[in-house]
């Protein structure tokens, strides 16, 4: 156990080593850079942009700088924000928050939602309710979260206006203790909803089908034929086992929590990694967006390993060796 | 036989509801099952031997529809209320099935999961006195109670096979029905399973309603067969009596197409033609298609069973006649 994990984490840092340099170099590589941003747009000399780039030094050789953020790196230094002037560190903290709040909520809202939709309709495969659903569940399955966002804010925001369009709180309110949280929320419903409602199909399909699969087996026939009520082997034992694949599903999705969400909240003009991630790349935040690639690929490698163990207690015929 | 029988069945006819039609698997069925009787019915795959079996425990799916009589202890099986059928299960009837595999919950010990079977007719006991009820019969079919805290895919085919055995028994039923329970086991075990069978039909005093398509295990664990036929029974009689001397020309066919040990070079002979189409109303003997003798009599007319030796019946116009 304890070498199975030893070396599922060192492959992890491995993998996100290589993330990372292929990531440092490639924007390096991409036409654009910070300087010109930050010279501005009046035609600086020469003379200015080699000053900024010495300042950031940019000026020497890729893999020198690649070694140099690695130096710092280790000493727990994330760099500062060409853009923002701050350290990436404080930056990306303050936006890790609300992506987690809005992508957890839609998770967790669309695995609800999907997996009770699955389990009603695999009550009656074929029947007309089955049919309903599993017709919703494809139409929902086909549209991007981003562009279902527009379309709940033009329809619940612009023309019935009971919710706003975007942003996560009232700036000019100021609420603070309960109100914030309820203002929060109110900011809330529409991109989780948005998100919740194209991540629904999945969790319903899988859960279905693994629902219809699972009734097959025969020691539901023993379970019956030992007298056992009928709900007590649903509740207890196909459940249970129906949940497996969902929970892989769930894991996997977890994994692409904080950049997964990032149309949407683009979309949502959500303050949270997605945005900020969008604004670095336009503005080649060279720090900015290397800190943010380091804690995506980070996040991903941590839940793999976190959804593996998972799944091994809850199947036991998984062993981690 | 004088005694009163445990289980009697009369005319039970079983269909299954399809959109093209009603599949008839099981027609015209009037058996009796004994105390201490062991009772084998015999039969190709679709002949309707299990559909028959399952449906007096109410066990088919939604689409089954059950009708005649199957009185045991005095009640009819078939249409009782759900409450009350759950109350015979297992305690009065309990089942053996096929797929050993797949018998239990991949995600649940063994143990746990015998302990939930007996909470059903024993609420509220605890998980000592389900383990304490199930190594006891463990023993008998040479297993210990190690298998209780294993997982489903921790144990072979024979062994699982062996604790739904052993399960089986956990009530002390008075009838067990064994549904193709040594089928999908390699040979060795099965001739295990065989006379681990053997031996609780003789310990427990449990009657046994055994269900096979292999004619030799019947040989081997019963004292009386029926012989069924595309949801017909064609021949019952004393084991040895029908596999001597068998008087139905279907019986006659089902024998010769296994090999035995004695039979030297002779040819193993199948029975020509497939299965009828059971959505479709015959007349006659459903036999008949396939049968050597058949005449025109055979196609106009359901031959009755009809007592040829001492309590060995058959249903056909020409029986044992060559």
């Amino acid at each position: 156990m304890s070498r199975y994990l030893l070396k599922r984490f060192l492959t992890a840092v491995l993998t996100v080593l290589f993330v990372f340099v292929l990531n440092f170099v490639l924007i390096r590589l991409a036409p654009g850079d910070p300087i010109t941003i930050l010279a501005g747009q009046d035609n600086p000399s020469q003379e200015q942009i080699d000053i900024l780039k010495a300042k950031y030094g940019l000026d020497k050789p890729i893999f020198v700088q690649l070694l140099a953020y690695l130096k710092n790196l280790l000493k727990g230094d994330m760099g500062t924000s060409i853009i923002y002037g701050r350290p990436v560190f404080d930056v990306i903290s303050e936006r890790l928050g609300p992506t987690l709040l809005l992508s957890l909520t839609g998770a967790v809202i669309a695995l609800v939602i999907g997996t009770s939709l699955a389990i009603v309709a695999s009550r009656k495969p074929g029947g007309l309710l089955d049919n309903i659903i599993s017709y919703i569940a494809y139409v929902l399955y086909s549209m991007p979260a981003f562009w279902l966002g527009l379309i709940v804010i033009l329809f619940f925001a612009s023309y019935l206006g009971w919710l706003p369009t975007a942003g996560m709180i009232d700036a000019r309110a100021g609420y603070t203790g309960w109100a914030h949280v309820l203002d929060v929320a109110k900011h809330l419903i529409l991109p989780a909803g948005a998100l919740a409602l194209v991540g629904v199909p999945a969790y319903f399909r899988i859960g279905r089908s693994s629902m219809m699969q699972v009734v097959k087996n025969d020691y539901v026939n023993l379970f019956k034929a030992a007298g056992m009520d009928r709900k007590k082997v649903y509740r207890k034992y196909l459940f249970r086992e129906a949940m497996l694949p969902t929970i892989t599903t769930f894991g996997i999705r977890l994994a692409y929590i904080i950049g997964g969400s990032a149309a949407t909240e683009i979309v949502f003009a959500w303050p949270g990694m997605g945005t900020l991630v969008l604004s670095a790349i336009q503005t080649r935040d060279y720090p900015m967006l290397m800190g943010n690639y380091l804690i995506l690929s980070i996040s991903v490698a941590v839940w793999m390993i976190l959804v593996d163990l998972i799944y091994a207690v809850a199947d036991p015929r998984i062993r981690l060796s | 036989m004088t005694q009163n029988p445990l289980l009697s069945l009369r005319d039970v006819n079983i269909g299954y509801r399809t959109p093209s039609g009603m599949v008839r698997a099981a027609n015209d069925i009037n058996l009796d099952l004994f105390e201490s009787d062991a009772l084998g019915i015999v039969g190709e795959s679709g002949s309707g031997k299990s559909t028959l079996a399952m449906g007096i425990l109410d066990l088919l799916a939604d689409n089954a529809e059950v009708r005649g009589q199957a009185v045991f202890n005095g009640k009819n099986l078939i249409g009782l209320p759900e409450k009350e059928m759950r109350s015979i299960r297992w305690r009065e009837i309990s089942v053996v099935f096929q797929k050993s595999m797949n018998s239990f919950s991949p995600v649940y010990k063994i143990g746990e999961q015998i302990h939930d079977i007996y909470k059903v007719h024993r609420p509220g006991s605890s998980r000592a006195e389900s383990d304490g009820a199930i190594t006891r019969l463990l023993g008998v079919v040479n297993l210990t109670d190690r298998v209780l805290g294993m997982y489903q895919h921790q144990l072979s085919g024979g062994m699982l096979q062996r604790i739904c055995i052993a399960l089986s028994l956990i009530f002390d039923p008075k009838i067990v029905v064994f549904d193709e329970a040594t089928t999908a086991l390699d040979v060795v075990t099965q001739g295990q399973v065989i006379g681990e069978i053997k031996r609780l039909q003789h310990d427990f005093h449990v009657s046994s309603l055994l269900i096979t398509h292999d004619i030799s295990v019947v040989a081997e664990t019963c004292n009386r067969v029926a012989v069924m036929y595309a949801g017909y029974i064609m021949e019952t009689g004393p084991v040895r009596s029908v596999i001597e001397e068998p008087l139905h020309p279907y019986t006659q066919g089902l024998i010769s197409s296994f090999p035995t040990l004695e039979s030297g070079k002779k040819m193993i002979r199948g029975i020509p033609g497939t299965l009828p189409d059971l959505k479709e109303e015959v007349p006659g003997c459903i036999f008949a298609p396939r049968c050597p003798k058949a005449q025109e009599k055979c196609r106009k007319q359901r031959p009755q069973p009809q007592e040829a030796a001492t309590q060995h019946t058959v249903a056909c116009h020409f029986w044992g006649r060559d």
